[in-house]
């Protein structure tokens, strides 16, 4: 049987050049400071949690699900525990106002009635405090729409810029130490011209420094063992 | 059907949308508090629950814009009731006006809320919503005497971006209360005492559900975070 391969590939192509074309400007910067040395075993597992809003962090949880999910997804994902389950069953002691800031909390935490024996049964190996946020730095431009009985339109140009700024902490807690930091910097610059019809360039700085954050981490954590 | 009518439906519809936009009613689920990881207290404790604890509303106006209210129905029960049941070795629920004397406890609790607070983003110009409960604790001993007068601040905070506005509202509430119930857990005792006051259960000694920081107090010990203290002296 014979294959028009432009019917399956023309589709394909079309939607993927448009996602190109369609896409704002972004810049990123991903980089990461080691303190010690890591690797992860067979059934060790890693969670994902935000610092502290008691401490002014205001970490999105839909950036946390995000980074949860690169980070398990694909043949060299790691085992994820969701955050909310390690906390709830760590209750009281990874509360916003409870949790240890500091690796040197980790010792005394420990030694709290079963908290060792929770960890070491969700086999958490590393914990990843993540801080930071994204926020809308700059914007500019105008863009005016009218619609009446005859039909609509818009007419003008606007622009926005979106900065994500997010520092992953790497916790080991077979040692009790910090193993590193992970940081990913992404500024992204959307577009937005309307000549009747607006046409949005978006340029989506969250999900470009969750991946980025991601597969850092993953490098962080698993290729030093491999090295 | 004649064009009055049509008119006078219309109208209604545009009313009624644009009051909907301008109420939000939240009713808050008892909350689930996780079995903490801690020992009981040997302590036989009598848990006070007031009427309002049953059906607590909070209403707040948004700047004359929003109109919001929030009822915490039986929620506030079910988090003492929950919290004081992992703490204690036996709890008993009275009512509001049981006589604590006729029941073989050490202590009694008596929970009430002092304020209830909430900002949504609007207020906060981020995406969260906060809410801030003030609790206060009366701990009476044997006697019927107040061995303690305890105001516990609690504080929740969720973000609206990814559910309704109500659900972001009710996760900040019960963060909340999960934030007054690790307070409780970490400083009921050194605040009340209330562990040294047990004869009912046993003749074990008082065991503390969080052992007491160290005589040089180091923060390490709670692991405390830079708001705690300035939250619990509040009120």
């Amino acid at each position: 049987m014979q294959v028009d391969r432009r019917r399956i590939i023309g589709p394909g192509a079309t939607v993927a050049l448009a996602a190109v074309a369609l896409s704002g400007c972004i810049t990123s910067r991903v980089e990461n400071s080691r303190e010690g040395i890591t690797g992860i075993g067979d059934g060790e597992s890693v969670v994902i949690m935000a610092r502290s809003y008691h401490l002014g962090n205001e970490t999105e949880d839909k950036y946390i699900n995000c980074v949860e999910d690169a980070l398990a997804r694909g043949s060299r994902g790691l085992r994820v525990i969701p955050h909310r389950e390690f906390i709830d069953s760590l209750f009281p002691w990874f509360e916003p106002r409870t949790a240890p800031a500091e690796t040197k909390g980790l010792p005394k935490l420990m030694q709290r009635p079963g908290v060792a024996e929770k960890i070491a049964g969700s086999g958490v190996r590393y914990i990843i405090w993540l801080d930071g946020d994204t926020e809308r730095v700059a914007g500019g431009g105008s863009l005016s729409c009218a619609a009446g009985p005859g039909g609509g339109g818009c007419f003008g140009f606007a622009w926005w810029q979106n900065d994500a700024d997010y520092n992953a902490a790497v916790w080991d807690l077979k040692g009790l130490e910090s193993a590193g930091n992970v940081s990913a910097d992404v500024s992204g610059t959307s577009f937005l011209p309307a000549l009747v019809v607006p046409i949005p360039l978006i340029a989506r700085a969250r999900a470009a420094a969750c991946r980025g954050l991601a597969d850092q981490l993953r490098s962080f954590i698993v290729d030093d063992s491999e090295a | 059907m004649t064009a009055n009518k049509c008119l006078r439906l219309y109208g209604a519809v545009l009313v009624s949308a644009a009051l909907g936009g301008c109420a939000a009613n939240v009713t808050m689920e008892p909350p689930k508090i996780p079995a903490p990881l801690i020992e009981k207290m040997p302590v036989a404790v009598g848990l006070r629950i007031p009427e309002e604890f049953e059906h607590y509303v909070h209403e707040e106006s948004v700047l004359g814009r929003e109109d919001w209210t929030i009822d915490l129905g039986s929620s506030n029960a079910a988090l003492f009731t929950q919290l004081f049941g992992y703490m204690f070795e036996e709890v008993e629920v009275l009512g509001p006006d049981d006589d604590a004397s006729t029941f073989d406890i050490d202590a009694l609790i008596e929970p009430s809320i002092d304020a209830f607070e909430f900002s949504v983003p609007k207020q906060s110009k981020t995406d969260a919503f906060a809410v801030w409960i003030r609790y206060r604790l009366k701990v009476y001993d044997r006697d019927g005497d107040v061995v303690a007068n305890w105001p516990v601040s609690a504080y929740g905070k969720s973000q609206s971006t990814a559910m309704a506005s109500s659900d972001a509202l009710r996760r900040a509430a019960v963060l909340a209360m999960r934030d007054a119930a690790a307070v409780m857990i970490l400083k009921l005792d050194a605040e009340t005492g209330i562990s040294g006051m047990g004869d009912a259960v046993g003749d074990t000694a008082a065991v503390p559900a969080v052992a007491p920081a160290p005589a040089g107090g180091e923060q390490t010990e709670v692991q405390t975070t830079a708001l705690e203290g300035a939250n619990d002296d509040a009120g």
